[in-house]
């Protein structure tokens, strides 16, 4: 059963946001269609853009129909409720009020802490050298100490467990596309170097909706 | 069974569950937490909060941490029972009311936290305002404001009806006003600070404040 083509997301295929929601669609098994924003990113800040998609100029923004909704985690929750369970049995934020709970609670460890450490070292090893500026050292030093003291607490978290709340849910879901792009920087060890932490990783890469969401950004 | 609240009764986070306590009706044990080292501890860390911060709430066996999801836990079992709607039931309704705490994560808070830093944070730890963190984060957070009150053009609240969105972004934006310089930020637009003063005037948030 496939859902009509009602889902239109704006974004870009190397934007870490953007590739979040199109996980989603992949684990809901949702069909969408990807638009880049003509003008690439300096032309989300145009007047146009803010006035009509995303007040704060960012990416992605989620059509379903004439519903409109922005930011990642907030466009994951809409897909979610309206969605899961419909087309696979795959169930991002579970039903029982204990469960959704500690799903939201894992959510939150990810915004304050997992991502903001993370995205020190990817904010310098990708987005600056793409600007042509070289990584400042320091500032991936103390990136690394930080991943580090995050990833020894989620390596406890993850201990008799697969996912962070035992079965796969929006928290692992969420950090995915971050935890790529710090692969992809070259500070992979400090993932292998916890063992539930580097199983848990292994599981979520080789997830297929995962796999398919890489073949979508590369082709955007 | 009495739901116990661990935390400090001035801090954001707390302030936040606070809110949502007494929006929803229901009594709580403060178990305040008046020394850092103490949410630090082995045990702490194993038991109530594996990051080692507060708040943390106890409903009976089930214990649950950071603010935000335990805000939306008590919305999820209590609002039924109380007089008031903090997420409706909508799909979409609630998944705009989504994005506006998203906006509060991503966009709101992080300029409004550097001023606190600054001007009260330090000031309290006897280290000096570095005053060039404070105008950049004010230029920060002019802007910011400045789609909000396009947000709030015709409106009361961010997704019209009161909801969990407007409740989250107030500690934040109220502490700014009480205890730093730069307040005015939100009494120079018209339709913010209609906004945090029909906040303001809510019977729960005048609990809050006052205790």
């Amino acid at each position: 059963k496939r859902n009509k083509m009602t889902i239109r997301l704006i974004g870009f295929g190397n934007s870490v946001c953007t590739i979040r929601v199109i996980l989603c669609l992949k684990e809901l098994g949702l069909s969408y269609k990807l638009t880049p924003h003509a003008g690439g990113y300096a032309a989300l800040k145009d007047k146009d853009y803010l006035a009509n998609e995303h007040p704060f100029g960012k990416v992605p923004v989620l059509y379903d129909d004439k519903f409109k909704i922005t930011e990642s985690r907030a466009i994951c929750r809409y897909l979610a409720f309206k969605h899961q369970g419909k087309h696979n049995d795959t169930i991002l934020i579970p039903n029982d009020i204990h469960e959704a709970g500690l799903t939201e609670q894992l959510i939150s460890y990810g915004s304050s802490y997992y991502s903001p450490a993370i995205e020190k070292i990817v904010m310098q090893e990708i987005y600056e050298k793409d600007k042509g500026k070289t990584p400042d050292p320091v500032v991936i030093n103390q990136g690394r100490k930080e991943i580090e003291e995050v990833l020894n607490v989620y390596d406890k978290i993850l201990e008799g467990k697969e996912y962070l709340n035992g079965k796969f849910s929006l928290a692992d879901l969420i950090l995915c596309p971050i935890t790529h792009y710090a692969h992809i920087a070259k500070h992979s060890d400090l993932w292998d170097k916890k063992p539930n932490v580097k199983k848990w990783w292994n599981r979520l890469k080789n997830r297929d909706a995962w796999k398919k969401t890489l073949e979508d950004a590369k082709n955007a | 069974m009495v739901i116990k609240l661990i935390g400090y009764a001035q801090s954001l986070p707390t302030r936040r569950v606070i809110l949502t306590l007494n929006e929803l009706g229901l009594s709580y044990e403060l178990e305040a937490v008046t020394e850092i080292h103490t949410i630090k501890t082995d045990d702490f860390l194993a038991n109530k909060h594996a990051f080692g911060k507060i708040p943390v709430l106890c409903d009976g066996d089930f214990k649950i941490n950071e603010s935000r999801a335990i805000c939306r836990y008590l919305v999820s079992k209590y609002q039924k029972d109380a007089k008031i709607v903090l997420i409706p039931d909508d799909i979409n309704k609630v998944s705009l009311i989504e994005q506006y705490i998203s906006y509060e994560l991503s966009y709101f808070d992080p300029p409004l936290t550097k001023i606190l830093l600054q001007e009260v944070f330090n000031k309290r730890r006897g280290e000096p305002i570095d005053e060039a963190i404070v105008k950049q984060a004010r230029e920060e957070i002019e802007k910011v404001l400045d789609v909000y009150e396009k947000i709030l053009v015709g409106k009361d609240y961010l997704n019209g009806e009161y909801s969990l969105a407007d409740l989250f972004h107030f500690p934040c934006a109220h502490y700014v006003c009480t205890d730093t310089q730069q307040g005015d930020i939100f009494d120079t637009r018209p339709n913010v600070k209609r906004w945090l003063d029909n906040l303001r005037n809510r019977d729960a948030y005048k609990k809050t404040y006052a205790e």
